[in-house]
């Protein structure tokens, strides 16, 4: 805990401290960075560097994943990987089971060394059929889905202005597109996000 | 009793029927609801529209002669028949083409669900119960009029409370009145993260940045008035840390910070400040 404050305090201080800018370590300029990662990747080819799938398995900082076209990938969790499940997290919070996207750089071996991984996202389109505390009740593609609102987690766009946490704009009826996190073998997700027309 | 609920049975079935047929024959939806059901699959995508009208014919058909006088217990077996066929052919849709849209009695996009099914059950039970009447519907209601009222008031409202495509008449106004009355979604305050990503995502400190970051969003913490956000990033091939301060209160990408701080000797390699507004005269656009 003593060791991610004084982490934290160290990247504050950066942060709000003096200028640096210009380096003698070298250019920011875009094509500078983009210029040492020529794009690889095959017009309608799978991208190499993304996977997604069910965990089967974690060893270690090894995710076992089965794809939904049954592929197998082996995900390496790494320091500088992040972590979103619902909202930014932790390695050990992911759980056999999940589902996840990944992406990052595969390695000689096959492994995907992920630079983020998205851990059971969903993102629906729906519309709202009934509101209960904390709950939405969509219809989505004739299926009902359960949308918890996770207080200081959930937050609402209406009509594309910044995000805020007050859902209480949303009505019964209306079209919403919900980025969530879903729970496992349910029809109920959590709220990450709400965007609807106010 | 039971005659009273027996001669009323042609009225309500006949009602629905035509009910039913008007979406068939004379929506300007026709066309759509038809490609929608699950008659595509049954009979084919070019079948699917003179299948529907076909139905459609067949219903007013039913629905008439159940309507108009005498009353026949031929026209009962028929009306009985087709609520059978309804049952059959949604459960069918229903296993088949679970994607696919009821088409019964609104050209809304209706799945075919539970409360299809009790309908077209519903239906069956009225026409197997009108099979015994001996009277015709309007001399029944002549004499009695508040039960007969009473007994069509409760069939209409089972009807109803039963048919999905209703739903946007009565039940979602009811659920938005008890939304206004109870709050269901109020308590949410606070500055969510993604307000402060997108404030970030609008900077010129992120635009500087951005190429070197390779991460989503690792970790944030609050601190005074800013909003720290971290993400991974390489700098000429050293992991570091990219750290953002994004103030808390209002929107103003302007004034967001960053640093990008060495992972192993937590050095800070690199750092800009926020831009202030640029100041002067502004150009202003307006719309011919």
């Amino acid at each position: 805990m003593n060791q991610t404050m004084d982490r934290r305090r160290l990247l504050a201080t950066a942060a709000l401290g003096g200028v640096v800018g210009a380096t003698g370590l070298g250019s920011l300029a875009p094509e500078a960075a983009f210029a040492a990662e020529p794009a690889t990747i095959e017009p309608g080819a799978p991208d190499p560097n993304f996977a997604e799938g069910r965990i089967s398995r974690i060893s270690g900082s090894m995710l076992l994943v089965t794809g939904s076209d049954t592929v197998l990938h082996s995900i390496r969790i790494t320091d500088g990987t992040s972590i979103w499940k619902l909202h930014p997290t932790t390695f050990d919070r992911v759980v056999v089971g999940d589902g996840l996207y990944a992406r990052g750089v595969r390695l000689p071996d096959g492994t995907l060394a992920a630079d983020s991984v998205w851990v059971n996202i969903v993102n629906l389109h729906g519309h709202i059929a009934a509101v209960g505390r904390n709950v939405l009740h969509l219809d989505h593609q004739g299926r009902r889905i359960v949308a918890h609102v996770v207080p200081d987690r959930s937050a609402a766009v209406y009509n594309g202005t910044p995000a805020v946490s007050d859902l209480s704009l949303l009505r019964v009826g209306r079209h919403v597109q919900v980025l969530g996190a879903w729970h496992p073998d349910t029809n109920e997700i959590d709220i990450a996000t709400v965007y609807a027309a106010a | 009793m039971i005659d009273l609920i027996a001669a009323l049975q042609p009225l309500v079935v006949g009602a629905v029927l035509i009910w039913s047929a008007r979406v068939k024959l004379v929506s300007r939806h026709a066309a759509a609801a038809a490609n929608r059901s699950a008659l595509v699959r049954l009979v084919g995508q070019r079948r699917a529209l003179p299948a529907y009208r076909l139905l459609g014919g067949v219903e007013v058909t039913v629905g008439a002669l159940l309507l108009l006088p005498p009353a026949r217990p031929a026209e009962a077996l028929a009306a009985t028949g087709l609520a059978v066929t309804f049952l059959a052919y949604l459960a069918y849709a229903r296993r088949a083409a679970p994607t696919s849209s009821c088409g019964c009695l609104s050209a809304r996009a209706t799945p075919v669900s539970g409360r299809s099914l009790a309908r077209a059950g519903l239906l069956v039970a009225a026409g197997a119960l009108a099979l015994p009447a001996a009277d015709g519907w309007p001399t029944t209601l002549a004499e009695r009029p508040v039960a007969g009222g009473a007994v069509l008031l409760a069939e209409l409202a089972a009807v109803v409370a039963l048919s999905p495509e209703l739903d946007h008449v009565w039940l979602l106004p009811l659920r938005r009145l008890r939304a206004r009355l109870t709050h269901p979604l109020r308590g949410g305050s606070g500055v969510p993260l993604l307000a402060t990503v997108q404030q970030l995502q609008l900077s010129e400190a992120y635009r500087q940045v951005a190429p070197l970051l390779r991460s989503d969003v690792r970790e944030h913490w609050d601190e005074g008035d800013w909003r720290f956000v971290g993400h991974a990033a390489r700098y000429h091939g050293r992991p570091v840390t990219a750290v953002f301060a994004v103030p808390l209160a209002g929107s103003e990408p302007e004034t967001v910070r960053v640093a990008v701080v060495d992972d192993a000797t937590g050095h800070t390699l690199l750092s800009l400040a926020g831009t202030p507004p640029a100041s002067g005269p502004r150009l202003s656009v307006v719309p011919a």
